[in-house]
């Protein structure tokens, strides 16, 4: 369809062509249209079928208000096609279709309506029971909105910010420019939210001349260049708003476009002081098949003419209720369009410029009447007029009917941040009564509509809003108020409710397919507050967040109860307010990984990294699984591993000891200077959840290593663990700034001694000390002898600066004896054989230091320290019903080890496989398992279920552990 | 959610930045003749009024500093310190 291309209101840029795909054709637009305009531009009328009875549905708003223009778009179904922008190629196509849009399989549902009341899900099909399972899977299929295919991805760019200004204005209408104007003429940061992609909201797409003659939209241009040009006020379009809170922020998602950096953006502002300026959407019009293609709103109309340069139809009926419609019939005639007649549902009250622009163009206006039926299945052919009462009739053919009942403001986000609505019966909105504290509301919500009158609004609030942060604009707000007393005040609003009839086919609610009937059946049956209407018959449930029926309902519930004096009850708004997609919450991709200073050396010596928590550490190097030569290499030779991921923490200050003793269970008085000692940290609970060493290196001065899972909590968990004593100390996180090689294997000492002049000999350096060393190029490391492993091991913190040095070091001092790295897997199966536990695989949650046979670790002597878990510790001593940590060998060993995890079943589950592997060493498999204390004495047999053993269990027996050097002579050499 | 709280070294931040640290319940009771319930109670028992109530925060992502602020739980506000809690 041919582009009207001259109007000053255009929005699109008629000579830059855009083609997409809608079920299978070709469409062409061009840049600056909407799926749903461009859609429309090129002649498609039906836009989907509805969710219950498979009605035709068309273009009906513009603002994503209904489930209508729901479509898939490139793969992602449930787009709403009003509010995303057409791109070149794009593949659109329609939902809840079986067959073609204009024949659908399911079209004969909507012959089916009166067999389906409301609530009626609710009330059958649950009996007999065998039929829901079924009649689920049928109705799935029927109804429903788009289908997520399996293969789509979610490929959008995301992303979040969290801007904090001084005042956050929603709404980019004539009121909410006014406001941001006057607030940042203050001087304050302000924030501009704008749902559309242009400032100006009703005043953009309007010709009409404003008292001095000028055209409403160049009058709203020119206020929107204003507050572009003003540094201090942050403007974001396309940004709908989801949701306002008690604590001065709002929240908005954002479409990006092509120049931008991303397609979602989730905003939060966190302001001091709040305008709400969001303005009105419109009232839905109800009378018999009011949902037809070819029904649309007034704004929609207009918009689509004077926006998108799009004639909406050759011929048009208007059955309206404000002004606007009258000013969008005269805009449509003034471009060509037939108006057979405008219907005002008012009797009176119309603005007497607009009936006399509409008698010059010899338009009818038929005051008091409204439109009673729309007639044609697929698309309007005609529509039925008459007074209400039904007394007068007239049938006009045309194709297409605006039909509307008048506005509805959008006070959401006043109610949503703790403010109060009230219904008021002279413009029939429910106007804001009470606001939260720093909001404040101005412009279309507040029942005004004259521009001079929304700009002064705007002004005030703006004023106020900065009155509330502390500045004083007395004289300007006298001035706005003065201005505002002076404009046109708020106009009367339309009565109408709804044409006379059952209303069977007279939606209430588009999304829902909830008719005027389903609601008079829920108060039949006794429902009388809108809440609970709406949650049984559904209306206002649906997508559009209940933009259509949000208004009507409540009205129409007051109007068909007893007491005619009750007040109409708004049903409660909660965000989002618009639909907005998860992954615009969840903002960028915030997967981030630590990598050590090794990491690429390793990657080059074949490692396989894997995260391992917030780190990425080397599972293995090589392909082969068990990593049989890496753990042969440390037995017999040397390896070499990188631990950089220890959490490491200097403690030290007066107060230290203190400190530790808090938080550590052993008796930290006991630590000997540059002695390794094994400690562990409990919970509350007395569940172990970090063991490490404490090396007393000075009089209050401590080293500290815990487990990579607890670096990061450990700082804070002293902290809060020491919070109401005052105590004088310091804790500083190393774990970043120290790297760590272990070097572990009986010819480790040899490898150290190629490394440092200093004397590290057995007698010098023994097991469980730890020495400050100093490396060939004057690298400082702090040497620990630790037995993880269970061989001759050196543990090496050096400055992470220095890492790779030292660790070149170490392959070039370990070269002559071959040494090599080992990962993970191999680290895990050395350690397995000495029966040394690693937190998070031989422990869980409820695991406590006694049943994993550390209870020695505990100090029952130190009540002044009040450590954390002691008491806990004390009560689980001797608990009974306890899984406890036991060593295992399998009966046949030639069948491998048991997968990790697998449940151990003696009649019934009575624990878990923790670790199990092939022991190079025993030449078998052992492992370990948490098991019931009745399991756990030495050679009970133990069930194993494995996953696909298919019910024939295998069977281990408790051993003694560790199952490697248990006397442990090995790492002392 | 909409949560924003006044750090003593840091001045007024987001409440994302914050870890909760639970209700203010006074030093740690004293190890000696506690008994399990007592433990308990000092463990894991709160008071979840609702209303204004004395709880302590961390500015993990910030200074990491521990400290108590009052909180009104039905608004989600933090309020002036009130010190008869």
């Amino acid at each position: 369809m041919e582009r009207l291309k001259h109007l000053p209101t255009l929005r699109i840029a008629a000579r830059q062509p855009i083609t997409l795909r809608f079920n299978g054709r070709t469409l062409a637009g061009c840049a600056g249209d909407t799926v749903a305009t461009l859609l429309y531009g090129s002649g498609e009328r039906i836009f989907g079928r509805s969710l219950k009875y498979h009605r035709p549905r068309g273009l009906y708003s513009l603002d994503g208000e209904c489930s209508n223009a729901m479509m898939t778009i490139d793969g992602m179904p449930n787009l709403n096609a009003e509010l995303t922008p057409a791109r070149e190629g794009m593949r659109v196509e329609p939902q809840n279709v079986m067959g073609s849009l204009k024949w659908d399989l399911l079209g004969g549902l909507d012959h089916l309506a009166f067999a389906m009341p409301a609530g009626f899900f609710y009330k059958t099909l649950h009996k007999p029971s065998w039929l829901w399972p079924r009649a689920v899977k049928g109705i799935r299929r029927a109804a429903g909105l788009g289908v997520l295919h399996p293969e789509a991805r979610f490929d959008q760019r995301c992303d979040a910010i969290y801007p904090n200004v001084d005042v956050c204005v929603v709404g980019g209408g004539p009121a909410g420019l006014s406001a941001a104007l006057a607030a940042a003429e203050e001087g304050l940061r302000v924030a501009l939210l704008e749902a559309r992609p242009r400032l100006g909201g009703f005043c953009d797409y309007r010709v009409r001349a404003d008292a001095q003659g000028k055209p409403l939209h160049q009058w709203a241009a020119a206020l929107a260049d204003q507050v572009r040009a003003r540094d201090n006020i942050r403007v974001f379009t396309d940004a709908p708003v989801v949701g306002a809170y008690p604590d001065g922020r709002v929240a908005a998602f954002q479409r990006g476009g092509p120049e931008d950096a991303f397609d979602l953006r989730y905003i939060e502002i966190t302001a001091a002081g709040a305008v709400v300026a969001t303005g009105c959407i419109e009232r839905p019009l109800l009378f018999a098949h009011n949902d037809r293609p070819g029904v649309m709103q007034m704004g929609c109309a207009h918009r689509l003419l004077h926006t998108y340069g799009i004639r909406p139809a050759a011929d048009a009926v208007f059955s309206v209720a404000h002004d606007l419609g009258l000013e969008a019939a005269i805009d449509l005639h003034d471009q060509g369009v037939t108006v057979h007649c405008v219907a005002d549902a008012r009797t009176d009250g119309q603005d007497p410029l607009l009936i006399a622009a509409l008698e010059q163009r010899g338009i009818p206006l038929r005051r008091g009447w409204v439109a009673h039926t729309a007639h044609g299945r697929s698309r309007l052919r005609a529509v039925t007029l008459g007074t209400p009462a039904g007394t007068f009739r007239q049938r006009i053919a045309c194709e297409l009917l605006v039909a509307s009942a008048g506005l509805t403001p959008l006070t959401g986000l006043v109610t949503m941040a703790g403010g109060q609505v009230k219904y008021d019966p002279r413009t029939g909105f429910f106007l804001p009564v009470r606001l939260p504290p720093n909001m404040q509301a101005c412009g279309r919500l507040r029942g005004l509509h004259d521009p001079a009158a929304l700009a002064a609004d705007g002004t005030l609030a703006g004023l106020r809003a900065a009155e509330g942060l502390g500045c004083r604009p007395q004289r300007k707000i006298a001035a706005a108020e003065a201005a505002l007393a002076a404009a046109p005040g708020a106009p009367r609003g339309s009565k109408w409710l709804a044409a006379p009839g059952k209303g069977a086919k007279t939606f209430i609610c588009f999304d829902e397919d909830g008719t005027l009937k389903h609601l008079h059946q829920a108060m039949a049956q006794g429902f009388d507050v809108p809440e609970l209407i709406k949650r049984f018959t559904a209306i206002g449930t649906g997508p559009g967040q209940g933009g259509i029926p949000g208004h009507n309902l409540p009205l129409l519930v007051a109007a068909g109860q007893a007491s005619p004096a009750s007040d109409p009850m708004p049903t409660t708004v909660r965000p989002p307010l618009v639909a907005a997609p998860i992954a615009a919450y969840a903002g960028g991709r915030h997967d981030m990984a630590k990598r050590t200073p090794m990491h690429d050396a390793q990657v080059a010596a074949g490692g396989r990294m894997e995260r391992v928590g917030e780190w990425f550490r080397a599972r293995r190097f090589g392909t082969d699984p068990g990593a049989a030569a890496e753990i042969m290499a440390v037995r017999t030779n040397v390896g070499l591993l990188d631990a950089s991921t220890l959490g490491k923490f200097r403690v030290f200050g007066p107060d230290a000891l203190k400190a530790l003793q808090r938080v550590y269970v052993g008796d930290m008085a006991r630590t000997r200077p540059f002695r390794t000692t094994y400690a562990a940290m409990c919970n509350e609970d007395g569940c172990v959840i970090d063991d490490g060493v404490v090396i007393r290196t000075g009089d209050n001065d401590f080293y500290i290593t815990t487990s990579t899972g607890r670096a990061a909590q450990t700082v804070e968990w002293f902290r809060y663990h020491t919070r109401y004593d005052g105590w004088d100390y310091h804790i500083v996180n190393l774990t970043d700034a120290h790297g760590v090689i272990n070097i572990a294997g009986p010819n480790a000492r040899k490898v150290l001694e190629a490394m440092t002049a200093d004397d590290v000999a057995n007698t010098a350096f023994p097991f469980a000390a730890c020495r400050d060393l100093t490396l060939a190029g004057g690298i400082p490391a702090r040497a620990m002898r630790l037995g993880f492993v269970g061989e001759l091991s050196y543990e090496l913190h050096v400055p992470a600066s220095c890492m790779e040095t030292a660790w070149r070091m170490a392959e070039a001092a370990g070269a002559p004896f071959g040494i090599a790295p080992f990962g993970l897997e191999a680290q895990n199966t050395l350690r397995m054989e000495k029966g040394h536990v690693i937190l998070g695989s031989e422990s869980e949650q409820r695991t406590v230091l006694h049943d994993l046979g550390l209870g020695f670790l505990w100090c029952r002597t130190k009540p002044e320290a009040k450590t954390v878990g002691a008491l806990a510790l004390r009560d689980t001593a001797d608990q009974p019903g306890r899984l406890k940590l036991v060593g295992f060998k399998m009966e046949t060993p030639g069948d491998g080890p048991p997968r990790d995890g697998s449940p151990v079943v003696n009649g019934r589950i009575r624990g878990y496989v923790c670790t199990a592997r092939h022991s190079h060493a025993l030449g078998e498999p052992v492992g370990m398992a948490l098991v019931e204390e009745e399991l756990a004495r030495g050679g009970t047999r133990l069930g194993i279920y494995e996953d696909g053993c298919g019910g024939r269990l295998r069977y281990g027996t408790v051993a003694p552990m560790p199952f490697y050097d248990p006397e442990g002579t090995r790492m002392r050499i | 959610m909409a949560l924003n709280l006044n750090c003593p070294i840091c001045g007024p931040r987001s409440g994302y930045e914050f870890r909760f640290g639970g209700e203010d319940k006074g030093p740690r009771p004293a190890e000696e003749g506690a008994t399990t319930a007592l433990w308990l109670a000092y463990a894991h028992l709160n008071r979840n009024v609702a209303g204004v109530q004395r709880e302590w925060w961390c500015h993990k992502d910030g200074c990491g500093t521990w400290f108590r602020v009052c909180r009104d739980t039905v608004t989600n506000c933090e309020v002036p310190t009130v010190d008869t809690l």
